[in-house]
């Protein structure tokens, strides 16, 4: 490390981050040199947790992993669990369920958006799209009864139906959307101050990307296709029509496009979804859920920011044996350091957004001796010993 | 000059009573203005519309607890806030406002031939109080914040005063008054007689005003220019560690800066404080009033720029225009 050379700390604390999360800034001058990211500081078990409860407890704690994409766990989770189950869910709940998701993808990209201006100092925009963000809460508070945390998918179908005399109200609500979303596409790609902070900012070409495995709108602004509603469809994602967003801008403004022209996308799902909706029932009957058989499945999501990935195991009792969750955060990191890395010191918050993080999402906790290079993890044990004996001292 | 004349124009009017509380009333108006343009309310519940927010807000932070971090070295770091709050205020008694002996006359408080250079030398003088509060703060944020607020006085301090100057060459005095009356005679000549130069003098002059007003917001640290107080990347730069009684004084210094501004404006573009009908004090509370919203428009406008961008198109752009501008008022001058 030369003369010029400093460490800025970022986190766990800042403005920036809308989480508790550190980094470590290797800065020359106002260039960043390295970037050190430590994760840790939101977690909280919940893989632990999940152990110990029933399937239908953890149907409330999957939804708590995140505020943001509490819909998108909870279907990767009841989809993991009926696949093990076998159970079959009717049609007319996997198209609630698409369309919960797709309101969730709008209401979550919006957030973002709004965010994204919020970092580069322009908070007109961010209060205005934060305003257009409403009439999707509003709609996800009329069709579940929560602005977050809907709790509509459970295991055999969903727990609320959708009222078709609604549907003429709610076309147009998603209607203002779109126009307005148009509106904020034009703004952000001719509006010369964002570009100014947006081209050219955070670039990863596409051969990193892809070495680099990211995952979510950060892979697909780098030109990498990885929707996997469209290479994976899962629910009835392959009887709807929408484009497979990719656009090979690779910087900030490619990952305000992608999110804005998913938004477009989303408006169109929803409006097929309530075209196409059967009717019929919106859960199965399956009998108890306590004999549920031996096995293992892993359910993919393409949740709004990136491929999340649930995994059970089954060993023939009512609660799960491990379940592991694999959230796009943790996949999005790496990508996050190499797109740092060369920028400004003042393009640290934006390009830290960029990628949405959510880091109680992504937390986990193992231990690594750097010289010794050798990792281990606690048991329960471990850390009540631990606990009592930090509580003695 | 009677004392008692004098004492009152001092402290009661158009002194501090006067400025003081108009600062309050062109904070409230910023917020106002701003909060309207970004779809939201602003001030609302504490007077008629909130014109009393302002108010509250000082009196709340006056009450707050004081901190001087160990960090901090705490002589500068406790009398900069103080050196702020003061050094606007005592400029703003240079503008022509109100003269208390006549109802259409608008002496300023104070006068002398060459106050136009007082007053910049004065904001200059602050630009380096706010940076050694910044780095007497002991704060990283509080040092980055420190050094950008003098990169940007680099960038943004030549353009400044180049415009400032144009006026004075027109009105051929360094004295702002002057430069008021010459452009109340002229305007009044102009209508009465409109003329080719007098035309393309306007129009020189309105490229001066758009300037001076994009310095000035770059001056007063608003957007797009705040990237000394970013709240996303630095938390609030050089104001960090300041608290209580010195965030107080730190806003209130804001506030008087931005009616300096919104003065030497409408002083040096917009005719100063002269206007049918009206007195002078009206005039000057609607033309500093459009300038307040002039800026607070300009700021709800843009995204933040990057401190390079900044000094760069600074560069670029704003010298040679300001040269550009000064230049053609000379040529203007000999043919006026």
């Amino acid at each position: 490390m030369s003369d010029r050379q400093f460490v800025i700390p970022i986190g766990p604390q800042h403005p920036a981050l809308k989480e508790p999360e550190s980094f470590y800034f290797t800065v020359d001058g106002e260039t960043v040199i390295d970037v050190e990211p430590r994760i840790g500081y939101n977690h909280r078990g919940i893989e632990k947790a999940m152990e110990v409860r029933s399937y239908i407890q953890n149907l409330y704690i999957t939804e708590r992993v995140c505020g943001i994409c509490s819909n998108a766990h909870q279907t990767a989770y009841t989809g993991s669990v009926e696949e093990v189950a076998g159970i079959e869910i009717p049609e007319r709940a996997k198209y609630i369920r698409v369309f919960v998701q797709e309101l969730e993808r709008l209401h979550s990209h919006l957030l973002w958006l709004g965010v994204a201006a919020h970092e580069i100092g322009f908070d007109t925009l961010f209060y205005y799209v934060w305003r257009d963000r409403e009439i999707v809460m509003n709609l996800l508070e009329e069709i579940s009864g929560n602005r977050c945390n809907y709790a509509m998918p459970t295991i055999g179908g969903v727990r609320r139906d959708l009222n078709k005399d609604n549907f003429p109200r709610w076309q147009k609500m998603i209607d203002t959307v779109f126009e307005r979303t148009e509106y904020y596409i034009k703004v952000a790609s001719t509006e010369q101050t964002i570009l100014d902070r947006a081209v050219g900012v955070g670039y990863l070409g596409k051969s990193d990307m892809i070495k680099l495995s990211g995952a979510g709108p950060n892979a697909r602004c780098s030109g990498v296709p990885c929707d996997i509603r469209k290479l994976n469809p899962y629910l009835v994602y392959d009887q709807l029509d929408f484009e497979h967003i990719v656009v090979d801008n690779g910087d900030v403004l490619g990952q305000v496009l992608v999110r804005a022209l998913e938004v477009l996308e989303s408006c169109k799902i929803l409006k097929q979804v309530m075209d196409k909706i059967p009717d019929g029932e919106i859960r199965t009957n399956f009998g108890p859920l306590s004999r549920i058989p031996e096995g293992e499945a892993a359910y993919l999501v393409e949740a709004q920011r990136g491929e999340l990935i649930h995994y059970t195991i089954s060993d023939g009792k009512n609660m799960p044996y491990r379940h592991k969750i694999r959230a796009p955060t943790l996949a999005n990191l790496p990508s996050l350091v190499e797109r740092l890395k060369g920028g400004y010191i003042a393009d640290i918050p934006i390009v830290l957004a960029g990628i949405d993080p959510c880091f109680s999402c992504t937390d986990r906790m193992a231990f690594y001796d750097e010289g010794k290079d050798k990792k281990w993890s606690w048991t329960e044990n471990d850390m009540r010993k631990y606990r009592t004996e930090w509580f003695e001292k | 000059m009677n004392p008692a004349v004098t004492a009152i124009q001092v402290l009661l009017f158009p002194g501090l009573s006067f400025i003081l509380s108009y600062t309050l009333y062109a904070e409230w108006l910023s917020r106002k203005t701003v909060a309207r343009l970004q779809n939201r309310v602003g001030p609302l519940h504490t007077g008629w519309q909130g014109i009393l927010q302002p108010l509250a807000d000082f009196i709340k932070l006056l009450v707050k607890e004081d901190i001087t971090p160990a960090a901090a070295q705490a002589n500068i770091f406790n009398y900069t806030p103080l050196i702020i709050f003061a050094i606007p205020l005592a400029s703003t008694f240079l503008i022509p406002i109100q003269s208390i002996t006549n109802l259409w006359g608008y002496e300023p408080v104070a006068a002398f031939e060459g106050d136009l250079i007082i007053v910049l030398f004065l904001m200059s003088i602050n630009v380096l109080a706010v940076f050694l509060a910044g780095w007497s703060s002991g704060n990283l944020f509080g040092a980055v914040g420190a050094t950008r607020v003098a990169l940007m006085m680099l960038a943004y301090e030549i353009p400044l005063g180049l415009v400032a100057i144009s006026p004075a060459i027109m009105a051929r005095s360094l004295s702002i008054v002057k430069i008021v009356d010459w452009q109340a005679t002229s305007i009044q000549s102009f209508l009465a007689a409109p003329t080719l130069p007098g035309i393309l003098l306007g129009l020189v002059m309105l490229i001066g005003f758009v300037i001076y007003a994009v310095c000035l917001l770059a001056e007063l640290e608003m957007r797009p220019f705040d990237m000394s107080e970013a709240e996303t990347e630095i938390v609030h730069g050089w104001q960090v560690e300041f608290s209580g009684v010195k965030l107080a004084l730190l806003n209130g210094g804001h506030n008087i800066k931005m009616v300096l501004a919104a003065g030497l404006l409408t002083s040096l573009y917009l005719g100063g404080p002269t206007g049918p009908i009206l007195p002078p004090v009206v005039w000057f509370i609607i033309k500093t009033s459009v300038c307040v919203i002039i800026l607070s428009n300009l700021s709800a406008l843009f995204a933040r720029f990057r401190i390079d961008q900044m000094v760069e198109g600074a560069w670029k752009y704003l010298v040679p225009l300001a040269v550009l501008q000064v230049m053609a008022t000379v040529a203007l001058s000999g043919v006026i």
